[in-house]
Parts: structure tokens; C-alpha cells; sequence
């Protein structure tokens, strides 16, 4: 009896003493990734959280400028930005001196050796091997002179032969490289700067073999020596980190807001980072309204508990000292026709299906009036989206729907088959859609909800099974290219256009824009392609969301970033302020 | 009785080669290409194809499925087609977690459950026992994700008893964060599993050998605790035993909402990204457990009952 009595006054103390607080005194920061993370091989990270992770201890030749909008590429590791010759095919980069891999038993002694040219180049080949079927490959595929004739060369050989030259891949010297493109790729640079093009040290991918991906040896601000796919993951300052400081210039009004205080320190300026791994909303809220975690990305239910209802932070947020970030993204969300469907090859139909739906309550509904009604393809923020340009079909007019409807032959809907909208089977996903249905049925058309598996929802979209899905697409890079792309009719199923429009006219404007380089003609070009494919409405146009954090107020240096996987090295922690606010928690 | 286990293990043949038809079946009429969510959104065609052909899927079906059969036999299940983890240790690293949680749990539900089951037994009819039925079926009534919602914020997040979620590996490291799903857990098992054993207790308490236990002049407890429950093991025995795998397998929600990076989680994430070999190593380690413990099962009804004989 007294054993049992001992062995349950432990048990209790471990469960009720051991409750963990944010640590007061270090400088950590403590982080939440709400997907689990795959592993850390940069050419497969190709989600926003495995890219934000790959970016802690691996690096690229280039890097978004952590505080200039719009958004500014800038060297990393690269020395400066490349010389690029007349016919924008050749491309010469020079790569930092001094750079040193992480400490790993892949090296002599384990001591982390410089990182060189034929790095860079290994890195580069690596993506394309065919042996790895990287995720990331699409950034390089058909782009540079000689890589994809090495790619089929070795597609059905027992091994692949990183020493057989490429045309296009050349080594200058220790220092220096030189990339020869098959045609003009003005978002080359772009991507360089994405986890895929990361640079990694051939020993480690030899010494760890398949366990590489378990292994990260980067040239990054911290280091993981052990990546063992647990709920969490713990980085520690690289010491040997190079000499990389905090920048002395943003844009305007981040002086004021502080984000320049930092400027000309030593990066990384935290000793640690921990990242906890936690899929659910609840969960990730309370761990942030205890001080666990620094940072939220806010989504879905937590958005009426951050705003108030002129969308501003709520009081008792405020009290406790966190700060909001809001910034329009650059994604856009859509119902896609599906133009393999002869309804839908009917523009009357689409144009009356567009100005039926109330975009204004669903956003009130779904987005607490976060989001931005789309106008088109393109989002704002980028070159092509006219600011001044509105969608007519973007705005709510049953007349009008109803009027197109009976002129293309199905008065009050009659005549029209019910239409299945497959989406994932995610409550909020569903209720979009019964909302959609709600509007849809004023005017006579009726809409059924297809639920179905990720999976099972991109193969029906791949292989044309589908009346409408639902899609958002998040930029991969700052450029209209990326949205224009969705409706381009090479790209049509089994690839990323799951409307299958095909317009020859869009398609030759879209080839000429994708060559040139960032001017004021391509964007005249961009602005009219969006601008037809606004009004062409393969797509119901949904909206442009907007990324929402909080922060907790000693988290320094923080802005919404959405392609700078470095960017935690650039975040600090006023531990004073911490030190006075925990109180509060 | 050996003959009879050996009999019994040798059924792993026929029914692993069932899961194995089964599960390839319904992967390849299912489930379709699975290329396309594994290589995410900006996959072409030629690179679907490539991928296909690398993940063997382009082989004659029979020889897939001869593929199947070997690592159902092998329990060599490869690497994830999604993380390009190996799967072994994916499933050890996994299985941890989710038995911390769900061994401790089910044990004590099982004993306090019987405990309940016996003492409303023997107050069958009376206030105590009604009350408690009604516990029960209020218990099983609720949802579990409200028991889990409301459990995590009042106790974990507004009185700061529990940890809010997370783990740590090693004893006593995890017992802070498994208390919380742990206690649900729990309670989530009462309702049903003292329905199931009141049920089963009070079968046995108006068969003629209790009435002649009492007509000797045992006590009440007596009675119950060296007859009744004696004879009741044996439907007991089944409905424990046989949850046994679940308990590896993980509890899904409870894993996902107090981010225990347990069993539960790799199979959902398996199924959502068409991962075939996970889906695979899943279907096949059930099926081997519930086989194994059924087995057990009948050896436990031995010693249960003398009068069971294995053949």
C-alpha cells in the first residue's frame, strides 16, 4: 500500500510539475509547423513549411531581401548578381570565398569544407537526375542547354554519372560558374533563390545515402545533425556560420517600426530554434496564448479569435502586447470549369455562373472579410495585375446572370444538368461550396458537393473526371508568369491548367511573354493576358486571402514573408521585454 | 496445445496473402495514379510517367502484386513513396508513442471498468446502478472531439494542469503530455466498456451455480469476485484482447490534437498522399496482430476456463 501511495504521488508530480513555460532567459525562438515535415532533402521540399525548414540549415546562391517590397532578390551565397550576356542565355555567377558545410562525419576529420563551384553544379545536376525523381525538377526542366539530353541519357542506366559534362553547367574556376540557357528564362534567378536549388555537398549525400534526407549538411545559419522526424525539431546556432549581417536599408516605414535596430549585427541573432510539429488549430492557439510558441499563422476558426469586428486586433491580444501582421497574398482561390465539359465551353454559362455568386458573403462568411474578391488570375501585388481593372463578372448581378443563362439557352437553369463541384473533404471546403450552391440556386442551377481524398480529388482533375473543382494556387515566385501558366493549354490535365482552357491567342501572348525580361512591355503583355483570361472566366474567381500572424511583442524583426526560407535568421528576441511580459501569461 | 498454435500461426499464410489481394485490389481500382499527388502541383506528364516507372507501377499487375506478397512475408516494406523514409523505422519511431499513450490508458480503463462494472453488478437495480448507466450512456453520447476540445482548454490551457500538446521521448519525459489524452482516453472507454462488463456479469449472475454458491452461504463479494467474474473472463478475455492492435495502431485524434506523433498520424498521412507502401505496411502489421492476438486470446481461455481444451 505505501509503494502504491509513493508510485502515485511521482506519477502526479510528473504529470503536474512538469507543465513547460517558453524559456524567459534564452534567446529561442519557438516556432509551429502545422504540416509534418517529409525530411530535409532540399530537391523534394517543395511545400511552404519543408521549404521553411531546408531554409534553416541550407542555403541558395539567392535570397529574397527579408525587408524590401516588392519583393527584391538579392545575393546569398552568390558574390553579387550574375553577369548575364546580351541574348539573356548566359548567365555568370560568382560564389562567395570562405563559405563553410556544417561539421558532418561525411567530411575528413568531420570537420565542414568549403563549399565551391562544383558544388553548386552538383547541386544543380542532382535535381535533374532521373534517379530521384525530384519534386523540384520543373524549375529546370527544358531550361538549360544539355541538362535534359544528360537527364534521358541516364533515365534507364543502372546509375548516373554526375562527371559526364553538361553543356550548360560549366565550371570557370574554383569560384566561378557559367549556366547557358536553351532560351530565355527570365524567372531563372527566382529559381535559384527556392529550396530546390539549394546547395548540398555530394559527401553527405554519399556518406548518408537513402538516410540523406535524415541527415541536412548545409551551409545555413543553423544546424540539425539529426533530423528523427518527431513532433518537434530543435536548431542550434551554426558557429562557423559566415560573416552575414543583418541589412541597413528596408522600405519605407521600417525604421519607424523598428525593423532596423538590428542592422549591421552578425547573423543568425538566435542560439536556437525550436519547431514544434502541430497540426490542429486548438492546439496551436492555446500553445501561442501561453507564451509556447512566438509565432501563429492565423487560418480559419483562430481569425474571429484574433479580429474584432472592424478586423482589428482584439483587445485582449493587444493588452498582452502581440502584434498583428496582415499581408495580401499572392495566391488565388477558384472554381475551375472544366472546359472538356461542352456546358462549360459556353461563356454565357460561365460569365452567369461568375456574376451569381456573392463574393461579398462568402468573405464575410469565410474569409471575416480578410480576402480580396479576384479579378482576374493574376494577384495584386504583381506586374500584371492593373489595380484599376475590374472584373465586370467579378460582382454580384442576378439580372445579368439570368439574362446570360436564358440566352444561352437554359432559362431559370432549365435544361442545365446539376453540376458536382469536387473538392477535398475538409469542412470549411464543403460549407464553401454549399454556399456557392445557395447563390447558384438563384438563378436555377444546381450544384452538388463532391468529397473526395486529396488523392482522389487530383486524380479525378488529372484525368479530366471532373464538372468544377476547387483549387488555390500560391505563388512559387513574384511573377505573373506563375498564375498565367494555369490557363496556358500545354499545361492543360494531366498538368497544372485542370480547366483545359485552350485559347490560341492567349497561348501566343503568354510564349512571347515567358521569354522577356522583366520590363514595361512584358507587363503590358501580363496585364492583358490576365485581363482576357478575367474575362474569358475559365475560372469562378474567388479571392486573394491574406496572410494573418501574431506575434508575440519581444519577437523582433518579423514580417510576412512568403518565398524567404532564410528569413528566421533574420528574427530576434528583446529579452527584456519577454522577461517583463511573461507575467502576463 | 502446441499443435493447435503452430495450426493457428500457419493461417497467417492464407489471410496475409488476402490482405495482400485485398489492399493491391483496392490501391489499383481505388485509388488511381498516385503520381500526381506525389509530385505535387507542378508535376508534368513525362515526369508522372517517369515516377510510375521508378515506383514499378508500370509492371505487369501480377508481378505488382507478387511485390506485395513479399513484403507481406518479408515485413521488408521499403521506403514511404511520400517521405522516402524507411518504413520500419517509420512504424517503430511511431508505434512508441502511441502505446505510451494508449498502453497506460487502456490498462487502467480495462481495471477500473471491471471495478465499476462488478460494484454496479452487485448493486444491480439500485440507485448507484441506474445512475451510473446513465453516466454511461451520456458518456458515449458526447463526441470525442468535444470531450478533447473542452478537456485541452479548460484543464491544460485555463488551469494549466497538463501540458497543451507535444511529446518527449523516454520515460518519465512523456508522462506530461500524455496525462491529458490519457484521462480522455479513458473516459471515453468507461461508457462502453462497463456497459459491456455489467452485461456480461450480470449474465452470470442468475445462472444456477451462483444461486448455489449463495445457498452455501458465501458472501455477496465472495461470490462475485471467485465465480462470477471467473466464469465472465472469458467474453472479457475476447473484447480486450482483441482491441490490442488499436491500441498500437494509435488513436487518431487524440494523436492529432495533442500532437503525439504517433501510428495514427503516419496513416492518415499515408492515405492522403496515396503512399502505398505505408498503406500497405498498416494493413498487413493489423492484420498479423489481430491474428497473433486472437491466438492469444484462445490460450488465455485455457487458463480462464479449465474446461476449454486447444485441438
Amino acid at each position: 500500500m505505501k509503494g502504491l501511495v509513493v508510485f502515485l504521488s511521482i506519477m502526479l508530480t510528473l504529470v503536474f510539475g512538469c507543465s513547460k513555460q517558453n524559456d524567459f532567459t534564452e534567446r529561442e525562438i519557438n516556432l509551429v509547423s502545422p504540416e509534418k515535415i517529409s525530411g530535409f532533402d532540399p530537391i523534394n521540399a517543395s511545400d511552404k513549411y519543408s521549404g521553411n525548414e531546408a531554409g534553416k540549415v541550407y542555403e541558395g546562391l539567392f535570397e529574397f531581401h527579408p525587408l524590401k517590397r516588392p519583393y527584391v532578390l538579392v545575393p546569398n551565397l552568390a558574390e553579387s548578381m550574375p553577369e548575364v550576356s546580351k541574348d539573356g542565355l548566359t548567365y555568370t555567377f560568382k560564389i562567395k570565398k570562405g563559405v563553410l558545410f556544417h561539421d558532418s562525419p561525411a567530411f575528413k576529420d568531420g570537420i565542414g569544407r568549403e563549399m565551391k563551384a562544383d558544388d553548386v553544379l552538383y547541386s544543380y545536376k542532382r535535381l535533374a537526375d532521373p534517379k530521384l525523381t525530384a519534386k523540384g525538377w520543373w524549375v529546370l526542366d527544358d531550361k538549360i542547354a544539355g541538362l535534359n539530353e544528360w537527364r534521358e541519357k541516364f533515365a534507364q542506366a543502372d546509375t548516373t554519372n554526375y562527371d559526364e559534362p553538361i553543356e550548360g553547367l560549366k565550371k570557370v574556376d574554383d569560384y566561378t560558374i557559367q549556366i547557358k540557357l536553351k532560351k530565355p528564362y527570365p524567372q531563372f534567378l527566382y529559381a535559384l533563390a527556392m529550396p530546390y536549388t539549394f546547395i548540398v555537398a555530394k559527401e553527405a549525400v554519399d556518406h548518408f545515402g537513402k538516410e540523406f534526407l535524415n541527415h541536412p549538411v548545409g551551409t545555413g545559419a543553423f544546424i540539425l545533425p539529426l533530423f528523427d522526424q518527431s513532433n518537434m525539431i530543435v536548431y542550434n546556432r551554426n558557429p562557423k556560420f559566415r560573416e552575414k549581417f543583418y541589412p541597413s536599408e528596408g522600405e519605407e516605414g521600417d525604421e519607424k517600426k523598428g525593423l532596423l535596430s538590428d542592422a549591421g549585427k552578425k547573423l543568425p541573432l538566435v542560439d536556437k530554434i525550436n519547431v514544434y510539429i502541430t497540426v490542429e488549430s486548438q492546439p496551436k492557439w492555446l500553445s501561442f496564448m501561453r507564451a509556447k510558441t512566438d509565432i501563429i499563422e492565423i487560418k480559419d476558426v483562430n481569425i474571429q479569435q484574433t479580429l474584432d469586428e472592424k478586423t482589428e486586433l482584439r483587445a485582449e491580444h493587444k493588452e498582452k502586447g502581440m502584434r498583428l501582421f496582415m499581408l495580401p497574398m499572392l495566391d488565388v482561390a477558384y472554381f475551375a470549369f472544366n472546359y472538356e465539359n461542352p456546358i462549360f465551353k459556353n461563356i454565357k454559362v460561365r460569365r452567369a455562373i461568375n456574376l451569381a455568386y456573392d463574393r461579398d458573403e462568402a468573405n464575410r462568411l469565410f474569409h471575416e472579410n480578410t480576402a480580396f474578391i479576384a479579378q482576374g488570375p493574376v494577384p495584386p501585388g504583381l506586374a500584371g495585375n492593373r489595380k484599376d481593372f475590374k472584373n465586370p463578372y467579378s460582382k454580384l448581378d442576378i439580372e445579368q446572370a439570368k439574362k446570360l443563362l436564358a440566352e444561352a439557352g437554359y432559362p431559370e437553369g432549365k435544361g442545365l444538368p446539376d453540376i458536382t463541384i469536387q473538392t477535398r473533404n475538409e469542412t470549411v471546403a464543403r460549407q464553401q461550396i454549399e454556399f456557392f450552391a445557395k447563390c447558384m440556386e438563384k438563378i436555377g442551377i444546381k450544384i452538388k458537393v463532391g468529397m473526395n481524398t486529396w488523392p482522389e480529388l487530383v486524380n479525378k482533375v488529372t484525368k479530366k473526371q471532373h464538372q468544377m473543382y476547387t483549387m488555390a494556387w500560391g505563388a512559387d515566385y513574384p511573377d505573373a508568369e506563375n498564375f498565367l501558366g494555369l490557363l496556358y493549354c500545354p499545361n492543360q490535365s494531366p498538368g497544372s491548367n485542370g480547366a483545359n482552357y485552350c485559347n490560341p491567342e492567349f497561348d501566343a501572348l503568354f510564349e512571347r511573354a515567358t521569354i522577356m525580361q522583366d520590363s514595361p512591355e512584358r507587363t503590358a503583355l501580363y496585364e492583358k493576358l490576365n485581363e482576357m483570361a478575367a474575362l474569358e472566366v475559365p475560372w469562378v474567381y474567388g479571392f486573394n486571402r491574406t496572410d494573418i500572424y501574431l506575434t508575440q511583442s519581444w519577437l523582433k524583426n518579423f514580417k510576412v514573408m512568403e518565398f524567404n526560407h532564410n528569413q528566421f535568421q533574420y528574427l530576434n528576441v528583446d529579452l527584456e521585454v519577454k522577461k517583463q511580459l511573461s507575467k502576463k501569461f | 496445445m502446441l499443435k493447435y498454435i503452430i495450426r493457428r500461426l500457419l493461417y497467417l499464410i492464407p489471410v496475409l496473402l488476402g490482405v495482400s489481394f485485398i489492399i493491391f485490389v483496392l490501391f489499383n481500382l481505388v485509388s488511381g495514379d498516385p503520381t500526381a499527388v506525389l509530385l505535387g502541383k507542378n508535376a508534368t506528364a513525362k515526369q508522372m510517367m517517369e515516377l510510375r516507372e521508378q515506383l514499378g507501377l508500370n509492371k505487369p499487375l501480377f508481378d505488382q502484386y507478387l511485390d506485395v506478397v513479399k513484403s507481406a512475408f518479408t515485413f521488408d516494406f521499403g521506403r514511404s513513396w511520400a517521405t522516402k523514409q524507411e518504413i520500419s523505422h517509420m512504424i517503430i519511431q511511431g508505434a512508441y508513442p502511441s502505446m505510451a499513450l494508449t498502453v497506460p490508458a487502456f490498462v487502467i480503463s480495462t481495471v477500473l471498468s471491471l471495478i465499476v462494472a462488478l460494484v454496479v453488478a452487485f448493486y444491480r437495480g439500485k440507485g448507484i446502478d441506474l445512475f451510473v448507466r446513465f453516466l454511461c450512456i451520456a458518456g458515449v453520447s458526447i463526441s470525442a472531439l468535444a470531450y478533447i476540445l473542452f478537456f485541452q482548454y479548460f484543464f491544460a490551457y485555463k488551469l494549466g494542469w497538463f501540458e497543451i500538446s507535444g511529446f518527449e521521448f523516454g520515460f518519465p519525459d512523456f508522462v506530461p503530455y500524455i496525462a491529458l489524452p490519457a484521462i480522455i482516453f479513458i473516459l471515453l472507454s468507461l461508457g462502453p466498456d462497463v456497459r459491456f462488463f455489467r452485461t456480461v456479469i450480470l449474465d452470470e449472475i442468475y445462472q444456477d451455480y451462483v444461486r448455489t454458491a449463495r445457498a452455501k452461504g458465501l458472501g455477496e463479494i465472495v461470490v462475485l469476485l471467485k465465480h462470477v467474474l471467473r466464469n465472465a473472463l472469458i467474453p472479457i478475455i475476447t473484447y480486450v484482447v482483441i482491441q490490442i492492435p488499436t491500441l498500437i495502431l494509435g488513436a487518431l485524434l487524440l494523436e492529432n490534437f495533442f500532437s503525439i506523433p504517433g501510428l495514427g498520424g503516419i496513416t492518415l498521412n499515408a492515405l492522403n498522399s496515396s503512399d502505398f507502401p505505408v498503406i500497405k505496411a498498416m494493413a498487413i502489421l493489423s492484420s498479423v496482430l489481430y491474428i497473433i492476438l486472437s491466438l492469444v486470446t484462445d490460450v488465455l481461455y485455457t487458463f480462464a476456463d479449465p474446461r476449454v481444451k486447444l485441438k
